[in-house]
């Protein structure tokens, strides 16, 4: 028998007077489930003032997927993204890059249980897919770096995380960003503000005047680059060597798997 | 502190009733002052979630942001608020009076705006978000609506003139009670204000040792603010803050506001509540006599202002120049020099301090000489000699200057300091306030067996060098300041 | 394990150990004197399950949760992209070469990774950096240090970033609290000074211990905080001197816990001896009666900064220091606070040390009588 809103209402504040006194007594065992009957009343409440409102939601606008929506499943949103940037990156860069170039809709929250079922794939059929959403694999113990993602496809040394890895892939990521918005058009605002990170962060990225050069973006990062680029290479070709040792899937999602995946979704 | 404050706070504990510290109230109560009871999300730096606001108790104002991380929704915040405070400002603005009948007659308010907040905490709220809104540009790609402007520019008037210790301007609730009442707990537990309100006003029917243990229980007493009890954050703020987050219908987002707005409502009540019963509280202790000309003194700052502001006035800096700094710093020790000896005058509470720290001493006339007289510059001037026997233990020195609170600050100069049997024998020659013949005016010298206070705190401020102006700024100082006008990069500044 | 961790653990009994943090270490510094918080926090004994096995509300030590979520938030911001925000403060504010980029990742490699192991690792990754001319290892993320406190080690985890420019080690602290208009909360930035005293002091520790010149770890701290109203990265410089000189002198005063264990009847035991639900079951008195055999030192300041205030206050309910340490200077030493208002109303006599102190309280006491009953 669903309640009206208005008895839904006291019970919310009831419910809200009882947590507290709960609490004001130091029973601190009873908090737990008035707080989970609070939230489905506070739910229901909700949803009875939907039903109760005849005014229609406001239509998305035409020609865009409304949020949370997309044509393709997650793990080719990411292959999309990643093959762009090129390098092995975090759900934050790859969420924010497939909402500049690509439809959005994109969730942070949902790659975080991505890499344990590619892997979960992985490990009941071997290669049955094209690629997998990988690991990117620590230089040192070769085990699995926590929030990075990779693709199965690229060369092993590409997946590897050595000391200057982080930075390399950082100016890496930049030319890669620019270079792609350039071949498909205009630098729009979101565009951007998307390389915003990038220009802020790279030194001589940022002209003098206010206007985005792409041009000196690129010219920077690719002056960083070379600082760094030939011992990276050698770090990252060393521990692949060594790498080229473990297991398949461990090569793909790091030694001690079961672990290092397990830490990856702790939130 | 002192000896006669830590002994208030014992016989406070001992008896678990308050104790005054001083006989009268030296703060100006306005007759109609507006409380502020502000809350801010936490973590971030100065984010309104919410404010009860207003001049009537029965009736306050409710702002609630409808999601307070965001730019807009803060503006839109300040811009009610604005309209709430922005209103009494201009009204008192408008009612002026001549501040006498000569040529020179300035306007001079009838009365000033008082606002008022729960704690310290609350005033820093102010002086922050006077900053976030000040520097606003009120027209291009940036712009805020002027009174969000406005509002910044008075609301960081009011947080400087709360770092004056005569203030009557901005008011911390605690503070003022703690001026006027030892509780038997400690200043730190003083600072919040249920627990410091327990000992003043226990709700009805609990005692104060009940009263305090409840006021110290956030489920029961929600803290005073800004900041908001972490519990409530946890069990009820956040998880509306998250379907404020992803409500998808105008109709569902108001519905969770509804439900945000009701709960923020029940922690900001009870301390609403509490800063009208101290006010209440603070009203009925008797007003010290000096008050009013204080009082009148804020209002010519505040008329001032209001010029400044009416005229056009620029936003304050960021940060004061060298000159203003050091113009401020003097103005603060000025005013409480002044504050300190006017409290002494009018309080014996007050000037019983001094006297146990040996900068003041009470006793009874043994022996007056009305006629006396000295050769002065072209003729013998009237220069009466008293000798005071006192029982107070005194630090003080033959030609030192000491002043009668009684007499308006006569002042007399310490000729000989005798040492007795029960205390001390001090001959003391007064030098003004006694009319210009050559008999004292009748009651200006006291009469054998008067009794007496004198002190060595004085009211008259000894001016110093005048300050340079804003132009002749030295080069040691950084040389004449720029102008200090908003830049766009104040305009465009970041809020997330 | 030694003779000391053996009775430490038997004080703890069964309940889960709770290990310091530069937080504590900072608060235990604060009130050196206090044997009970000493004797507790070396034990890892959770000092809030005993307030609320006594019965007394604890409200110290939580924090938002909404507020840790922001800290969080801006800590990875600052990290994120291999540290690209943190690398530009540090090459504009201390001029770090563009070279220095490398980055060493202490964080635990999985949840099972040990904290022994760690800091064995956060160990060996600095002292290799300390012995070696080359500019690599420039940013540690997350190490684990170890610092000697009343004679036990203590592991810290310290939320921090060490680096590592020429000769010199520096401590990055990355707080969420802002800077604005180029000054910040200055209780918040003591704190934070306090604390990264801890860390460089443990840092210190370690590379003394590995042979090597503790004074590589600088005494300059770089703190990271949002500018103004934003979410945008600003550092600063912190000189942490004054902090390290007072922490090593009160590390140095305090009693060694060992000392403290000795006074001690062998079978006590703090263990509030939780239930499933994580409720303690052990009768109070019987808890309090433990708990009082250690004595404390109480100041209102306590309140702020320890989960057990509340329950030392009640214990010392009467007494001067209840008020505050201003209060107690002022009535001259007296601990009573019945004692002082009689001494004051002149219903006792003072005994020979209390002579001066009740000449003074008796004498405001008239005074203050005069004052009231005139206008009374």
């Amino acid at each position: 028998m669903p309640e009206t809103m208005d008895e839904l209402e006291e019970r919310i504040s009831l419910l809200r007077g009882h947590i507290r006194q709960a609490l004001a007594a130091g029973d601190r065992a009873a908090v737990p489930r008035l707080r989970a009957e609070l939230r489905t009343a506070e739910l229901s409440w909700d949803s009875a003032l939907l039903e109760s409102d005849d005014s229609v939601p406001a239509p998305s606008p035409s020609g865009t997927l409304p949020a949370g929506m997309s044509l393709f499943p997650v793990r080719e949103q990411v292959h999309q993204v990643l093959t762009v940037l090129g390098v092995a990156a975090a759900p934050r860069l790859i969420v924010a890059t497939h909402e500049a170039l690509f439809a959005g809709g994109l969730i942070a929250t949902k790659l975080a249980s991505l890499r344990r079922d590619e892997e979960r794939s992985f490990r009941a059929a071997p290669y049955s897919r094209p690629y997998y959403v990988c690991a990117a694999l620590a230089a040192d113990q070769l085990v699995a770096v926590r929030g990075l993602l990779a693709i199965s496809t690229w060369p092993l040394d590409r997946r590897i995380m050595g000391p200057l890895s982080p930075r390399v892939d950082f100016l890496t990521a930049a030319i890669r960003l620019v270079r792609h918005l350039q071949t498909t058009g205009e630098l729009g605002p979101q565009s951007i503000r998307l390389l915003w990170p990038f220009t802020n962060n790279i030194p001589g990225a940022s002209g003098p005047a206010e206007e985005f050069e792409p041009s000196r973006l690129i010219a920077a990062a690719q002056a960083e680059l070379r600082i760094h680029e030939e011992s990276d290479r050698q770090q990252r070709e060393a521990a692949a060597e060594r790498a080229r040792r473990l297991s398949d899937a461990e090569q793909l999602f790091g030694g001690e798997q079961l672990k290092a995946v397990r830490s990856v979704t702790k939130r | 502190m002192t000896v006669l404050t830590s002994l208030a706070k014992a016989l406070a504990a001992y008896s678990m009733t308050p104790q005054q510290l001083t006989v009268y109230r030296h703060l100006h109560i306005s007759s109609k002052p507006i409380v502020i009871v502000p809350l801010t999300l936490a973590g971030e730096t100065n984010a309104p979630l919410a404010a009860m606001v207003g001049p009537d108790r029965a009736r306050p104002t409710l702002i609630v942001t409808r999601q307070p991380r965001d730019r807009a929704e803060r503006i839109e915040f300040a811009g009610r608020l604005a309209s709430e405070l922005l209103f009494p400002i201009e009204t008192a603005a408008q009612q002026t009076q001549a501040t006498g009948a000569g040529p020179n007659a300035r306007v001079r308010v009838v009365d000033a705006p008082q606002l008022w907040v729960p704690n310290p905490a609350g005033i820093e709220f102010v002086r922050t978000l006077g900053r976030m809104t000040r520097l606003r540009f009120i027209e291009g790609p940036w712009a805020v609506p002027k009174k969000v402007r406005d509002l910044g520019i008075w609301l960081t008037w009011f947080a400087e003139q709360a770092e004056f210790a005569d203030t009557g301007a901005l008011i911390a609730a605690t503070q003022a009670i703690a001026a006027v009442w030892a509780t038997g707990q400690s200043d730190l537990e003083d600072g919040n204000l249920a627990a410091q309100m327990a000992w003043l006003a226990p709700p009805e029917g609990m005692d104060v040792a009940a009263a305090v243990s409840r006021a110290e229980n956030p489920q029961l007493c929600p803290p005073a603010g800004p900041s908001t009890d972490p519990t409530f954050d946890r069990l009820f703020l956040e998880p509306a803050l998250r379907d404020l987050a992803t409500a998808r219908t105008p109709a569902a987002h108001n519905a969770v506001h509804r439900r945000l707005t009701a709960m923020v409502e029940e922690q900001m009540r009870p301390t609403w509540e509490l800063v009208w019963t101290a006010i209440d509280l603070l009203r009925d202790v008797p007003e010290a006599p000096r008050v009013p000309k204080r009082w009148e003194q804020q209002r010519d700052r505040f008329t001032s202002f209001h010029r400044y502001v009416a005229d056009g006035g620029r936003p304050q800096a960021k940060r004061d120049s060298a000159g203003r700094s050091a113009h401020r710093l003097a103005e603060l020790e000025q005013r409480m020099a002044a504050f300190e000896a006017q409290r002494a005058y009018d309080d014996p509470l007050v000037i019983a301090d001094h006297r146990l720290t040996g900068e003041a001493f009470a006793g009874h006339v043994v022996d007056v000489d009305a006629a006396r007289r000295v050769p002065g510059l072209r003729r013998n001037v009237l220069r009466p000699m008293v000798t005071v026997a006192t029982g107070d233990q005194i630090h003080l020195d033959v030609g030192q200057h000491m002043y009668d609170p009684a007499r308006n600050g006569q002042q007399a100069v310490i000729e000989s300091v005798i040492e007795t049997e029960d205390g001390w024998r001090i001959e003391l020659e007064l030098q003004n306030q006694m009319g210009s013949g050559l008999t004292a005016k009748p009651g200006s010298v006291p009469a054998l067996g008067e009794d007496v206070t004198y002190t060595s705190v004085t009211e008259t401020f000894v001016r110093r060098r005048p300050w340079p102006t804003r132009d002749e700024t030295p080069w040691t100082h950084g040389g004449p300041p720029p102008d200090s006008t908003p830049v766009v990069e104040d305009a465009a500044e970041d809020w997330s | 394990m030694s003779v000391v961790d053996e009775r430490l653990n038997a004080l703890r009994g069964a309940a889960p150990r709770k290990p310091h943090n530069a937080r504590t270490l900072a608060a235990l510094a604060a009130n050196p004197g206090c044997r009970r918080r000493t004797l507790l926090d070396a034990a890892g004994i959770d000092k809030g399950q005993i307030a609320e096995g006594l019965g007394v509300r604890i409200s110290i030590g939580q924090m938002s949760s909404i507020a840790i979520a922001r800290g969080k938030g801006f800590e990875a911001k600052v990290k994120a992209d291999g540290c690209a925000e943190l690398l530009r403060l540090l090459r504009e504010h201390i001029g770090l070469p563009v070279p220095e980029v490398h980055y060493h990742d202490l964080n635990p490699a999985d949840a099972d990774d040990r904290i022994t192991s760690r800091l064995r690792r956060s160990q060996r990754a600095l002292q290799a950096s300390a012995e070696s001319n080359e500019p690599t290892g420039t940013l540690f993320d997350h190490p684990i240090l170890q610092l000697t406190v009343n004679g036990v080690q203590v592991r810290i985890e310290p939320d921090l970033i060490a680096f590592k420019l020429g000769n010199q080690f520096f401590i990055v602290e990355i707080k969420s609290f802002a800077i604005l208009d180029g000054t910040a909360d200055s209780g918040k930035v003591a704190a934070a000074a306090q604390q990264s005293a801890v860390y460089v002091l443990a840092m210190r520790e370690m590379l003394q211990t590995a042979g090597l010149d503790p004074a590589m770890v600088s005494d300059q701290v770089v703190l990271v905080c949002p500018k103004d109203f934003s979410n945008h990265p600003v550092a600063e410089l912190l000189d942490v001197r004054k902090q390290l000189a007072t922490l090593k002198r009160q590390l140095d005063r305090m009693e060694s816990v060992e000392s403290l264990l000795r006074l001690l009847p062998p079978d006590l035991s703090f263990d509030p001896r939780l239930d499933a639900a994580g409720r303690p079951t052990r009768d109070p008195q019987e808890l309090a009666a433990a708990i009082f055999q250690v004595t404390a030192r109480y100041s209102p300041e306590c309140l702020g900064a320890c989960e057990l205030g509340g329950v030392c206050r009640a214990e010392v309910s009467g007494m001067v220091p209840v008020l505050g340490r201003v209060v107690r200077e002022d009535l001259g030493g007296i601990d009573s606070i019945k004692e002082a208002v009689e001494l004051a109303t002149g219903l006792r006599e003072p005994d020979a040390g209390q002579q001066q102190a009740a000449d003074l309280l008796r004498r405001a006491y008239g005074m203050r009588e005069a004052a009231l009953g005139a206008v009374r």
